[in-house]
């Protein structure tokens, strides 16, 4: 295979670069059938994030080149990265979950919707509870209400066998489907809410930003207030995307995260070494679902108009779909995963295709991944430990 | 050096004192008694050992005193604190560190990785220092990686650090899962079938390692079938049969008990 010599180092371990690189050494030889992150499959690992690399680049300026010969409206380009941003959000959501604790969770779908509705409900002029919060306050309503509800969600599930977690959790997100579409006093039920307002409304300069800058002619498009609107939305969930993932990050190489691993091998083995399971599946379980309810703020907030159709089983499976085809427990695989959702929902509407072929591609590329690639397209790396903390044990060897 | 009285004598402790104590432990599954009145002690400074015949339900009793198990009746002493009925990671911060009879295996992590999930009450297991203190946590893991390499040194399998966890000899891992176990900072260890599947000459080194970290003050408690293995090194050992407690001993006195020898040709079940 293609010699690796001057790839750039895999991961952060700056320790021992004559002792660790003779270990890889050894692996990258001959010995190029030994398992998981062994250096032989190292170079299979890095060409596929080099091919991944180039997909992402190719589809980008396929995108751009859309936008300059004047296929692609900017203002959709807009929408479709800031749709990429959301998707990606649930699977980020998710993978703290799955790919961290190992926790089955079906109700990705409920905590997208409240992320939706609490907002709404609490700032839309079409909602039918009396309040008037403004929207910013109502995306801090919404994380508290977020972790009442993972709570609700986690206290009796997270001690149950992970199968259970799969069902109940499943169960609970459809209680609350239909509590939401038939609970019509309190939600509107199946009419929605609609008169949502902009998430910066009432803020300086931000809440007037769209209508302020007006049009600006660029011969084939001219940029309306639609346009920056969708400017707006993206940096919304641009910020949201950025925040999450840092913290995620973060968490994922702390011994936090390492607990966690732990956990989603052998939960017998992580209680043995005196940690409490049970809260740390907690904690996964809220910072996941606080995570995705993300998405559903920003879902909430550029349509102006909500249904409950929000929280279709759908949305959880999409986010798995996107967890299991980036890599379980990978951030960078959760993020991928999330643009190659919307490349398949979107682009099969481009091209025309129907929602049942939209499903049959999806579920075929599953059954691709599982067979040919089940770590996923990119697994986490190798080695997670804090950064910083190696160069202790460097000027040690 | 291979005397564990020794050793005991040496140990500050007040004499007598356990750092194990069961009274009247009793497990059954169904109609099953797995594990019936079983009271003995495990003496501060000791290496002991546990033989039985299979079935004998010295399993068990690791998994009711570990917290894996909830007893049905009887109480468990760890450290002078009774922790029946506690999770098995309250156990552990009483002090009591158990390994498993198979090997278990970390996914995706490597040797080096595995054993920083040793220490104990780590900074960095909360959420909320991970950024508002994270030179601290990084100090912390850098001691932690110190420890553990120095472990690694020390068991003599420093060229694992690298390897991923599944992909290590099932021998070697018995080390890793000591080495992790020793980061736990325990006052007992539980060691279930130390050497079950391992060769001779890394069974000699686990027998050099368990006995030098007896010196250092650990107190074992180990479950083997290798009679040679046990004999040489544990001192008393106690003999299960059906569920309770036969005799316990020196190891000449347990090879010449006649019940010994009964339980385990009797009982269909020696190896």
């Amino acid at each position: 295979m293609a010699d690796d010599s001057h790839e750039p180092e895999d991961d952060i371990e700056p320790e021992g670069a004559d002792d660790g690189s003779s270990a890889e050494a050894g692996g990258n030889g001959p010995g190029g059938s030994r398992s998981a992150f062994e250096g032989g499959v190292d170079t299979s690992q890095r060409r596929v994030e080099r091919l991944t690399n180039y997909g992402i680049a190719a589809a980008a300026v396929a995108l751009l080149a859309g936008v300059l010969v004047g296929l692609v409206s900017p203002t959709y380009l807009l929408f479709l990265v800031s749709l990429a941003g959301m998707y990606a959000l649930l699977s980020l959501g998710l993978n703290v979950q799955w790919g961290y604790a190992g926790l089955i969770n079906f109700s990705v779908a409920a905590f997208f919707g409240l992320g939706a509705y609490v907002p709404a409900l609490l700032s839309a002029s079409g909602s039918p509870l009396p309040w008037d919060v403004s929207p910013i306050a109502g995306l801090f309503v919404a994380v508290a209400a977020t972790v009442v509800l993972a709570l609700a969600i986690g206290i009796p599930t997270l001690s149950l066998r992970e199968d259970y977690l799969a069902i109940a959790s499943l169960g609970l997100a459809e209680v609350l489907r239909l509590v939401v579409r038939n609970q019509q006093s309190w939600t509107n039920g199946t009419n929605g809410i609609g008169g949502i307002p902009l998430f910066f409304e009432g803020v300086p300069v931000l809440g007037t930003f769209a209508s302020d800058v007006g049009t600006v002619d660029l011969g084939i498009y001219t940029l309306g207030y639609q346009f920056w609107n969708g400017l707006l939305n993206f940096a919304i969930v641009a910020g949201f995307v950025v925040v999450s993932y840092v913290v995620l990050r973060r968490v994922h190489r702390s011994p936090w995260g390492r607990v966690l691993r732990t956990i989603r091998s052998d939960e017998d083995l992580a209680e043995a070494l005196g940690k409490n399971t049970y809260a740390f599946r907690m904690q996964a379980f809220v910072l996941g679902s606080v995570v995705a309810m993300l998405a559903g703020v920003y879902y909430s907030y550029s349509n102006y108009f909500i249904t409950p159709g929000i929280f279709d089983p759908i949305f959880t499976f999409y986010a798995w779909i996107a967890v299991i085809l980036g890599g379980s427990g990978s951030n960078r695989g959760a993020l991928f995963g999330g643009v190659v959702i919307v490349a398949i929902v979107e682009g099969s509407r481009g091209l025309g295709v129907g929602a049942s072929w939209r499903l049959f591609a999806v579920g075929a590329l599953i059954i691709a991944v599982m067979r040919f690639r089940p770590q996923g397209v990119l697994p986490p790396r190798k080695e997670l430990i804090w950064p910083g903390a190696h160069r202790g044990g460097e000027t040690d060897e | 050096m291979s005397e564990p009285a020794a050793a005991r004598s040496e140990e500050p402790e007040e004499a007598g004192d356990a750092v194990l104590r069961t009274e009247n432990l009793r497990k059954t599954f169904g109609g099953l008694t797995a594990t019936d009145d079983v009271t003995m002690e495990v003496e501060r400074g000791t290496i002991t050992g546990m033989i039985g015949p299979n079935g004998a339900g010295k399993s068990t009793f690791f998994n009711l005193v570990s917290g894996f198990y909830e007893p049905d009746g009887g109480s468990v002493v760890v450290n002078g604190e009774e922790t029946t009925g506690m999770d098995p990671h309250e156990v552990t911060e009483h002090g009591l560190v158990r390994t498993f009879q198979t090997p278990r295996k970390l996914e995706g992590m490597t040797v080096r990785e595995a054993m920083l999930v040793g220490p104990q009450r780590q900074l960095g297991e909360s959420v909320i220092p991970l950024f508002t203190q994270p030179d601290a946590v990084a100090a912390e893991e850098r001691q932690n990686l110190q420890r553990a390499e120095e472990l690694l040194e020390r068991f003599e399998i420093t060229h694992l650090a690298d390897q991923p966890a599944t992909d290590i000899s099932g021998g070697q891992l018995k080390l890793v899962e000591l080495a992790r176990a020793m980061l736990a900072e325990p006052d007992l260890l539980l060691l279930d079938e130390p050497v079950a599947g391992v060769n001779p000459t890394l069974a000699n080194k686990l027998k050099a390692i368990i006995r030098e970290l007896h010196e250092d003050g650990i107190t074992f408690l180990i479950i083997e079938h290798d009679m040679g293995f046990i004999m040489d090194l544990a001192d008393p050992i106690v003999v299960l049969n059906q569920g309770a407690v036969l005799m316990e001993g020196s190891p000449d006195e347990v090879k010449n008990d006649d019940r010994v020898v009964e339980a385990y040709l009797g009982g269909g079940g020696g190896d």
